[in-house]
């Protein structure tokens, strides 16, 4: 039974990108739609074969191909790994649902049908990468996954833009799997096998290395600080049913990779519990810090992932720390409520990313200060998009609260560690990750507010429509998953077998209805209930306009100012006087500027210190035929020095 | 059953107290500045009054500005139950977890700030930007208060929380005396008092709370300002049940909930007093020079955890 799902969701996934791939110039949208739906249903035949493995707790097992004797495509699922393919079937399937509307809207007939093609090859490389159960599976469909996702950034080649994102995602992409490699590679040093399986590495320093280069190689894709740059760029290029899929799926993926090898392969020392707690603290507070100042809705979202990345890093690193000092269920409550959040984030950036795909069809831009207004003319969208924003910003009794919830137990738990200096360091972490979520929940106050509340802020933002059917029920599902996951997280975990120290949101959410209930009776009994609309009060000024609103630079402002040493803003301001005395003003020009730190600081010294020894190594070969001679003369008595060496 | 008792008695009494608070400390201010002040039982009144006067919405106003009250009233009522005052109840599943309660909070301070922002109205906006920026300045405070609370009585159960400090007032613990201290600030800041925010302003460039309030009128302003009554007497009752909880009780009888309720009101005024006095002692703070008084409660709460984790 599973191995026919299984196959059968293979086969229609890669069936589809053949076809569509064939068929490139050819297929019309009526294909398209078919191939859509096709995708959809291998998505369902997925998500039915995973649920079925995590909820009977068993293994599958599956060989697809032999290549040689060591190197083959062979796959085992077992919880996590079917856990996290629910996750990519689930959101796969809305997202084909969503894109069954969206993918007409733009581009041309050829790039439309390449995108399905991607979209359902995409998917599949995301399933068979987690299924895998051999470092060489692995890296194969990890290539798979890098590739079309970047095909599908370069959506809109034809702008500058875009392509300059697609090159930094490309080249960012290409340096994770090195590392990832580089760390592949020293595991078979060891073992000899390319297997999955538990290692045990004598060499401290051998054993850092591996843990260090498999950190930056799926840190980079999960988009860690400081490897977190390209997220902003590719999000915001890409398609926004792409958008949804790289930022909800695939850097889980990557977190998928990180813990199978924390928690199954590897024997982590003490330091890595705190080193990534660390790492996912700052990844989180500084996620939201740019998140709050970003005036472009994609990039808010991009920064906003990274910060839901690091929330789920704190929940790995703190169930490191508690193992390694033997408190395992606390350890448990650590590790499932990272994972737990990373279902959760997936369901609720996909949902914001798809929403937002529809907002920016409706307005033509990704500048909210352009938008507003818009949950009037399109309630549907404006609904789903605020449960996003109050699951995201972890309110009860939503699904984001409860895992934050479990980090924030796991956390208030952790006086009962022996060593002074590292419970410091936690409580110093538990401030800073409750400043991380009280700004999150800023900033999608921001974020809703600016393009939902007020009147238009543009004319296009006045003249929006509401999107089709399609576009508004693959979103409404996650809606609905994101409320129940929350309310039934209780009955949920325990039915798996997992008793958690949480409270049973059940009966929260019953008292709230109950409340609600009361409150709106005793409103009824005892209150007005004549309404009226008039104008919005304005000191007397009668006909206000929406120049006169509150922009999202100004929302932002006092935070951009108390968190001024991060962001290093810098105030510009130029005069310009009538008289010498300068006493009149003309004249005046005011900016304020933030300044890239990243990427002024990390990213472009490492590109101007590659440019300029690659510029080094291209003199070396303008020489004449001599200087080649001794070139190569130079590289025999090295080899030969060399195999004296190791031989 | 005796749950179900407790959530009707406890949010009844809730409800009902908690403008008195809000008179008393305007009769405080009012009486340290040589006035008469308001008669104490004045909110009641207005409250009334609200009720019965029609509801303006403005004409940019969605959904959201509509369903605020009701979301806020219901989020501070439900956490209300997670702050014991008639007696303690024995566990119920759910209810006393301590970050579930702090986020019933924020939940209703998300939509107010929304709501702030729907009217398209400039005052509204300024309001929700500041109140969202102070209020996740001083999350980190909050948190930390709990943390030092839930380490010194060795539980993130608020009803454990309290029952540990009736059986053994910690009022001579100097770490108990740090906690309150940072107790204190977060309940000025987050009930909007000066100097962070200034209640008795309208239409200043200064105020925050207010500011968001401003386009509610009749019965959604009613019920906005009782939850912010009732919000600020959940955050004196945690202040209160742990410092000086004599007259609690974990036992439900006639006349052990009457004696807590009477303590209750008599404790509840001399906090009220007491933060009157403290209005009348300040000057609303510039804007930016706020995160000072956070990053005072923080270094008080965050050395109550030192001095508790290295002795």
């Amino acid at each position: 039974m599973m191995n026919l799902l299984f196959i059968c969701g293979l086969c229609v996934l890669f069936g589809v990108t053949l076809f569509q791939t064939v068929l490139v110039t050819k297929a019309s949208a009526v294909t398209r739609r078919f191939s859509l739906w096709a995708t959809l249903c291998a998505s369902l035949l997925f998500l039915a074969f995973s649920l079925g493995i995590v909820l009977r707790n068993t293994t599958f097992t599956f060989n697809l191909y032999q290549l040689t004797g060591t190197l083959h495509l062979s796959f085992a699922v077992d919880r996590l790994a079917a856990y996290f393919m629910m996750i990519i079937s689930l959101l796969s399937t809305t997202v084909c649902f969503y894109s069954l509307g969206y993918v007409e809207h733009h581009g041309s007939n050829t790039g439309k049908n390449f995108l399905v093609a991607m979209m359902s090859l995409f998917i599949l490389s995301m399933l068979l990468l987690v299924a895998s159960d051999n470092t060489f599976s692995l890296l194969f469909f990890w290539e798979t996954m890098s590739l079309t996702s970047f095909l599908m950034v370069m959506f809109d080649y034809d702008k500058a833009d875009t392509r300059k994102s697609g090159l930094f995602y490309f080249v960012m992409t290409q340096l994770s799997t090195v590392c990832l490699m580089f760390g592949f590679i020293a595991i078979y040093h060891v073992t000899g096998s390319f297997s999955i399986a538990s290692v045990n590495v004598v060499s401290q320093l051998f054993k850092a290395f591996i843990f260090l280069s498999l950190f930056i190689g799926f840190g980079i894709k999960a988009g860690v600080m400081p490897f977190h740059k390209w997220l902003p760029y590719a999000h915001s290029a890409s398609p926004s049913n792409i958008s949804a899929l790289m930022s909800g799926v695939m850097i889980k993926v990557a977190i998928y990779g990180f813990v199978r090898y924390l928690v199954f392969v590897l024997t982590p020392d003490p330091w890595w519990g705190v080193m990534i707690l660390i790492f996912g603290t700052f990844s989180a507070l500084l996620g939201v810090i740019y998140a709050l100042k970003e005036r472009d809705i994609k990039k808010l979202l991009a920064y906003s992932s990274i910060e839901n990345v690091g929330i789920i890093l704190i929940g790995i690193g703190l169930y490191l720390i508690f193992q390694s000092y033997g408190f395992t269920d606390l350890a448990m409550l650590a590790l499932i409520a990272s994972l737990f959040h990373c279902l959760n984030h997936a369901l609720f950036k996909c949902l914001l990313f798809l929403t937002t795909g529809s907002v920016v069809n409706a307005t033509g831009t990704r500048d909210i200060e352009k938008m507003g207004g818009l949950i009037k003319v399109m309630p549907y969208t404006g609904v789903i998009f605020l449960v996003g924003s109050v699951a995201l910003a972890a309110l009860p009794p939503f699904n984001g609260f409860v895992s934050e919830l479990m980090i924030f137990q796991a956390f208030l738990q952790s006086f009962i560690i022996g060593n002074p200096y590292l419970k410091i360091l936690l409580f110093l972490g538990l401030s800073l990750f409750a400043l991380t979520s009280a700004l999150a929940a800023a900033c999608f106050v921001r974020a809703f507010g600016m393009i939902f509340l007020a009147a238009p802020r543009s004319e296009e933002a006045g003249k929006a429509k509401e999107v089709s059917r399609y576009m508004l029920a693959g979103p409404a599902v996650i809606a609905t998953i994101c409320l129940l996951l929350g309310i039934f997280s209780f009955q949920i975990f325990s039915s798996l077998g997992y008793t958690l120290p949480i409270p049973n949101m059940m009966m929260i959410g019953l008292t709230l209805i109950v409340t609600l209930g009361l409150v709106w009776l005793i409103m009824r009994f005892v209150s007005n209930r004549t309404k009226r609309t008039s104008e919005t009060w304005g000191c007397g000024i009668t006909s206000q306009n929406s120049k006169m609103e509150y922009t999202a630079s100004g929302f932002s402002e006092p935070i951009l100012t108390i968190f001024r040493p991060i962001y290093r803003t810098q105030k510009k301001v130029e005069r310009t006087y009538e008289d010498d005395g300068k006493s009149i003003f003309k004249d005046a020009k005011a900016e304020i500027q933030t300044f890239k730190l990243f990427e002024e600081r990390i990213y472009l010294p490492i590109a101007h210190a590659v440019q300029r020894l690659s510029t080094y190594i291209s003199d070396l070969h303008d020489v004449d035929l001599d200087t080649y001679i001794l070139y190569s003369f130079a590289a025999v008595v090295i080899l030969i020095v060399a195999a004296g060496w190791f031989i | 059953m005796p749950f179900i008792i407790y959530a009707l008695l406890n949010t009844a009494f809730v409800v009902l107290i908690s403008p008195l608070f809000i008179s008393l400390i305007k009769k405080v201010k009012a009486y340290l500045q040589g006035r008469q002040g308001p008669p104490l039982f004045q909110t009641y009144y207005s409250l009334s009054k609200l009720l019965k006067k029609e509801t303006v919405y403005s004409n940019n106003a969605s959904l959201i500005i509509r369903i605020t009250p009701y979301i806020n009233i219901v989020c501070v009522i439900v956490a209300s139950l997670f702050v014991p005052i008639v007696f303690i109840p024995g566990m119920s599943a759910g209810f006393g977890n301590v970050i579930l309660f702090l986020y019933l909070l924020v939940c209703a301070k998300f939509f107010m700030a929304l709501a702030g922002l729907d009217a398209g109205s400039t005052f509204g906006a300024m309001g929700s930007s500041r109140e969202m920026t102070f209020s996740a300045v001083i999350e980190p405070v909050i948190i930390i208060v709990f943390a030092a609370l839930g380490l010194l009585l060795k539980t993130t159960n608020l009803y454990q929380m309290f029952a540990t400090s009736l059986q053994s007032s910690l009022l001579i613990n100097p770490s108990t005396l740090l906690i309150s201290l940072s107790l204190f600030i977060v309940l000025i800041v987050e009930s909007s008092r000066i100097p962070v925010d200034n209640p008795e302003t309208h239409l200043e460039l200064t105020m925050i709370h207010e500011a968001m309030l401003l386009e509610y009128s009749g019965p959604d302003l009613a019920m906005m300002e009782i939850s912010h009554a009732v919000k600020q007497t959940l955050l004196m009752t945690v202040l209160i049940n742990v410092l000086f909880p004599w007259g609690l009780t974990a036992k439900p009888t006639m006349l052990s909930v009457s004696i807590s309720i009477v303590a209750f009101i008599a404790k509840g005024a001399l906090l009220a007093t007491a933060v009157g006095i403290f209005e009348s002692l300040f000057a609303k703070s510039r804007l930016f020079r706020l995160p000072n008084l956070f990053m005072l409660a923080f270094f008080f709460s965050f050395s109550t955890i030192l001095f508790e984790l290295l002795k």
